[in-house]
């Protein structure tokens, strides 16, 4: 589907890009569906209604022993099965819509993260973002298509219904008509008998809400202080609290269904005496004297339909909080503001002196706090510095650190990512050099299994397989920081491949390794470079 | 727990005794004001109206009407509270499983990501709310059902014929639901799985791939995953409507059926009645019926949710807890072969030799195992048996005799008090504790001890101090800290190490650092 997602609400001032405004996106993307969708579900109410009226008139012309018309035995089978059919198409209209809405609403997400840069997508709490780009928008969706068309077949139906009552018995639409007032009033005093309860619920008990999840989440330090026992005594104690303070809320929130259940029950009990006396002739009551029995069948067969949109809007009385909460949590998560850029003038003052040879090692030195890795980002172009930001290295080039991305699959495809392919030796002689193919924590050799994202590895691992992605590459290497925390081999092994691939190729390297400091061809020090901005 | 069961057992029996007469309510109501309308109306043709008996059927309409609302929103209430009531219990001996399992002893504990926490507790739930979704209202259909067939086979035995036909059909679309519904939701759980995966693998490694230029591609493509998940869920909720739509024939093909065959057999006006009872009666029930594919999704849910939570559970070992623990001055090995945290042996056996009053630093670079060290101390992986001078000590015996502080111990959402894992101390002690790790004045701030606190309102190094606490407080003559300068800053840290060192001196202490250690440490390099 073509993506026609105009920006909407107003512009956030700080950097001019649009809000997220995932509430409004959605409404605009599931219009078209909403109709489709609402469309079916009249035609369905529509056909329904009309197979009562053709069951109402096939059973009480048998019973009156009237003649039998074979056409409405016809009708009536027709009509259910293509009222069947309708709700078929209702139904898929609803997934379909609410799939659309919900994919479109990810894909803006995809592509706003996509753009966002290094400093702010690293300041995103990662676990919550998983959660809000793969529930919120569904929870979004299914208030904009389910809950909204709920909502408009409230009016819609019930209207149907009355028509369809109306064409038999005037009055007897009226009579459902004049509850609907009394039935709405108890629902505004129900309604806010709930809120007040469950506010003061949640004042109260607020805090134990999520005791479950918090006490597994948390399971090992609990093992880890022996507080097993006690832990489980107390929840134990929090979740019987918890099932009270719900059931407290959960009896006052069935009162709106049982509410409908009552009315939808009145009416009907109501009506079957009215039409009952109207029929024995024994009080001449108007609009329910004279009636065939087929009208007074439909009258009550149609009753139950006014209902029953009010009872499916109910049903979905979580819908609405649980759509705006999760539209408000991706607007938060994706209209964060950038952190505030530190200020580095050491940083800047040595990036607009540095003149990058086409070959050869830098590296950059101070001590920690300097500024080392920030230099690096703002020289490959995916930090900007709060003056001016023209990247140095405007291609891309290899990351070497201890959270390069690894790539999931074997280690040699691991080690490919991204690269042309290169011939067995030249892959296998790379592997080998960096100790990747004698690892005991990596057996397997070039066909070690990776988990995805390297959730397998250690740093050091990963480090080595990006040392090695560097030696397979032909571009510009870049590396933060990649002999910290190394056995001193392994650190010798990186040191060496390091110079080695510099004969070459430039390799920016951000170190205080002095073993690595003295394989420099040319040397940055933020350390140095800070001076004269002090002094001055 | 004994008394949450029963109770709950009562719960269910109440539920499925409301339910049934909220299902018997419905029909009688739908049969009887049909029944009713006819009689009066037959009756109104003739002189019996003067003689009918109009107040029985008009009192019996309004006790089903009336009766049906108060079962329904009975059902809901106990059925929801029975629910409740089971997820308590059920959730307390998850808690005991999940504690025994060895994940939990084992490298990173996943359920600490906020992902798969997430997807954890949707199994849970579908768990806990099965029953009410799908066993209940399965188990009243049925008994609505044989109802009505036995109903139908005194009035109207040839309309068995068709409604049986159609329950065939039924029942062949929903087998077929919950055969292809099982396929489709185990692919949609794989799919929102590995989105995860991948999501957090990339955001672990931002920089990097914004420098290579590779995020766009690896973003769109992780979040993309997600939506294939929905698409698979789509095609479920498809093949769902389908079986929707033809349950919803259920009704009316069954009341024309019932009609048709009294007709064929010669019935006519009166004797008609009766069969229009029926046929209300099987519209009705028809409505009922109308969601169940979502009893069948309930189902098929709760399958793939036990088997995912039985992947935690199953290896879990309901070891014993060893009596009396005498404490120990000394524990130690000839020959202990280091471990990986999946039990793969690891470099040389080590001679480990500790001693109470001297603590051990193990050293080495990061990946080389430290931590995995200190675990097969406390006994939290391997089966290894230490010496100790009061004898051999197995594992289980080991973790009883460990306070293993590991170095990204979480905060419960608790007060700080029950944060301290120490309820047997006077409130003295707890504020000398914190002092000496420098958080008293931010738990003064935070509301003393009965203050609330949670994971995401203390900083990494706030939560690092309340771990360090912990060891301070601990009883156990073995502790065991995992990089307990982590996080703290570089004069902060040594300076409470100290503290805390001189507070255990007494205890064997084993410490993971890169950082120096103050006074007589031992060094053991691991390298």
């Amino acid at each position: 589907m073509e993506n026609r997602i105009r920006p909407v609400g107003p512009s956030s001032p700080a950097d001019g890009k649009m809000t997220f405004a995932a509430l409004e996106r959605a409404q605009i993307q599931g219009a078209a569906g909403l109709r489709l969708f609402l469309a079916w579900q009249i035609v369905r109410t529509a056909l329904r209604l009309g197979a009562a009226g053709c069951m109402a008139l096939l059973f009480g012309r048998l019973v009156m022993g009237q003649e039998m018309a074979p056409w409405s035995l016809a009708a009536v089978l027709v009509l259910v099965c293509l009222a069947a059919w309708a709700g078929l198409m209702a139904d898929h209209a609803q997934a379909g819509a609410e799939t659309r809405v919900s994919i479109a609403i990810r894909q803006a997400a995809s592509e706003r993260l996509q753009g966002l840069p290094a400093g702010l997508l690293r300041s995103l709490p990662a676990g919550a973002l998983s959660v809000a780009v793969q529930r919120y928008p569904e929870a979004v969706s299914s208030l904009v298509i389910g809950h909204r068309a709920a909502g408009m077949m409230m009016a819609v139906g019930p209207l149907m219904a009355a028509m369809a009552l109306a064409a038999v018995s005037w009055q007897s639409a009226l009579l459902v008509l004049l509850l609907t007032p009394v039935m709405i009033l108890f629902f505004v005093l129900v309604g806010g008998a709930i809120r007040e309860r469950a506010d003061a619920q949640e004042r109260a008990f607020g805090h134990l809400a999520g005791q479950f999840a918090d006490r597994i989440r948390t399971l090992p330090t609990i093992v880890a202080n022996d507080a097993l026992a006690s832990e489980e005594a107390k929840l134990s104690g929090r979740l019987d609290v918890h099932v009270a303070r719900t059931m407290g809320v959960l009896r006052l929130a069935f009162l709106n269904a049982g509410l409908i259940d009552f009315f939808a029950s009145l009416s009907i009990a109501m009506l079957a005496v009215f039409l009952g006396l109207g029929h024995l002739g024994l009080a001449t009551l108007p609009g329910f004297s004279g009636l065939e029995l087929w009208q007074s069948l439909f009258v009550l067969m149609v009753a139950p339909e006014y209902f029953a949109p009010f009872r499916r809007f109910s049903e979905q009385y979580h819908a609405k909080a649980e759509g705006q909460a999760a539209a408000a949590a991706l607007d938060r998560l994706l209209d964060t503001a950038a952190p505030a850029m530190p200020c580095l003038p050491a940083v800047d003052e040595a990036l607009s002196k540095m003149e990058l040879p086409s070959h050869g090692l830098v590296v950059v030195t101070g001590p920690s706090g300097a500024g080392k890795s920030t230099l690096l980002r703002r020289l490959v172009g995916i930090e900007r510095a709060p003056r001016d930001g023209a990247a140095a290295l405007p291609g891309g080039c290899v990351w070497v650190a201890t959270d390069s991305f690894v790539a999931g699959g074997s280690l040699a495809e691991a080690m490919t990512a991204g690269l042309p392919a290169p011939d067995a030796a030249r892959l296998h002689q790379a592997a080998a050099r960096i100790g990747l193919l004698d690892d005991v924590l990596l057996p397997g050799g070039l066909s070690a299994r990776i988990a995805t994202g390297g959730a397998n590895l250690s740093g050091g691992q990963r480090l080595r397989i990006a040392v090695a992605r560097a030696l397979l590459s032909d571009g510009t290497v870049v590396a933060d920081e990649p002999t910290a925390k190394l056995d001193p081999r392994t650190a010798q092994a990186v040191r060496l491949a390091l110079r080695d691939v510099a004969q070459r190729r430039l390799v920016v390297v951000a170190s205080h390794d002095p073993a690595l400091v003295a394989l420099a061809d040319r040397r940055v020090d933020l350390s140095l470079a800070r001076m004269p901005e002090t002094v001055a | 727990m004994t008394m949450r069961t029963e109770k709950a057992r009562k719960l269910w029996r109440y539920a499925g005794g409301f339910a049934l007469t909220a299902l018997l309510c419905a029909v009688m109501l739908g049969g009887l004001s049909a029944w009713f309308l006819g009689s009066v109306a037959l009756a109104g043709l003739s002189a019996a109206a003067l003689t009918f008996n109009f107040h029985m059927p008009g009192a019996l309409v309004r006790l089903f009407a009336l009766g049906r609302t108060a079962a329904r929103y009975g059902e809901r209430l106990t059925g929801h509270q029975a629910a409740l009531t089971d997820q308590t219990d059920r959730r307390i001996a998850l808690f005991d499983a999940m504690a025994a399992a060895p994940a939990v002893r084992g490298a990173g504990w996943q359920l600490a990501d906020q992902a798969r926490l997430a997807d954890y507790l949707d199994d849970v739930e579908d768990l806990d709310f099965a029953r009410l979704r799908a066993d209940l209202p399965a188990m009243l259909l049925a008994a609505g059902l044989v109802g009505s067939l036995i109903a139908t086979a005194f009035v109207a035995p040839p309309a068995l014929i068709p409604i049986m036909a159609l329950l065939a059909v039924l029942g062949a679309g929903l087998r077929r639901l919950a055969r292809r519904g099982e396929a489709l939701w185990r692919q949609v759980r794989e799919g929102r799985r590995e989105g995860a995966r991948e999501l957090g693998a990339i955001l672990g490694a931002v920089v990097p791939l914004q420098a290579e230029r590779a995020w766009p591609v690896h973003c769109a493509a992780a979040l993309h995953r997600f939506s294939q998940a929905e698409d698979d869920l789509l095609a479920l909720r498809r093949a769902q409507a389908w079986s929707d739509a033809l349950a919803s024939l259920l009704g009316p093909l069954a009341a024309v059926s019932v009609m048709a065959a009294a007709w064929i057999a010669g019935a006519r006006t009166e004797a008609l009645l009766i069969p229009v009872f029926l046929a209300f009666s099987w519209l009705a029930l028809g409505e009922s019926a109308q969601g169940i594919s979502r009893m069948v999704a309930a189902a098929l849910r709760r399958r793939a949710a036990a088997g995912e939570i039985a992947r935690w559970t199953q290896s879990a070992s309901a070891a014993a807890v060893p009596a009396a623990v005498q404490p120990i001055a000394a524990l130690g090995a000839a020959s202990l072969q280091r471990r990986a945290p999946d039990a793969r042996p690891l470099a040389q056996p080590l001679a480990l030799a500790l001693k109470a009053g001297s603590p051990t630093i193990l050293a080495g670079a990061s990946g080389v195992g430290k931590t995995s060290l200190l675990k097969q101390i406390a006994g939290w992986i391997g089966e290894d048996v230490l010496e100790s001078e009061g004898g051999p000590l197995t594992a289980v015996e080991r973790r009883a005799l460990a306070m293993f502080c590991p170095h990204d111990a979480a905060i419960l959402a608790d007060s700080i008090r029950a944060n301290l894992f120490a309820p047997d101390l006077p409130d003295d002690e707890l504020w000398q504790a914190l002092d000496a790790v420098e958080l008293s004045e931010r738990v003064r701030q935070a509301g003393g001890l009965e203050g609330w606190i949670t994971q995401d309102a203390v900083s990494l190094g706030e939560a690092q101090r309340l771990n360090l606490v912990r060891a301070w407080l601990t009883t156990k003559p073995l502790v065991l800290l995992d990089e307990p300068t982590e996080h703290l800053d570089a004069e902060q840290g040594p300076r409470i190490l100290a503290r805390l060192l001189t507070r255990l001196r007494d205890r064997i202490v084993v410490i993971s650092s890169h950082a120096a250690a103050p006074g007589e440490a031992r060094i053991v390099r691991l390298d």
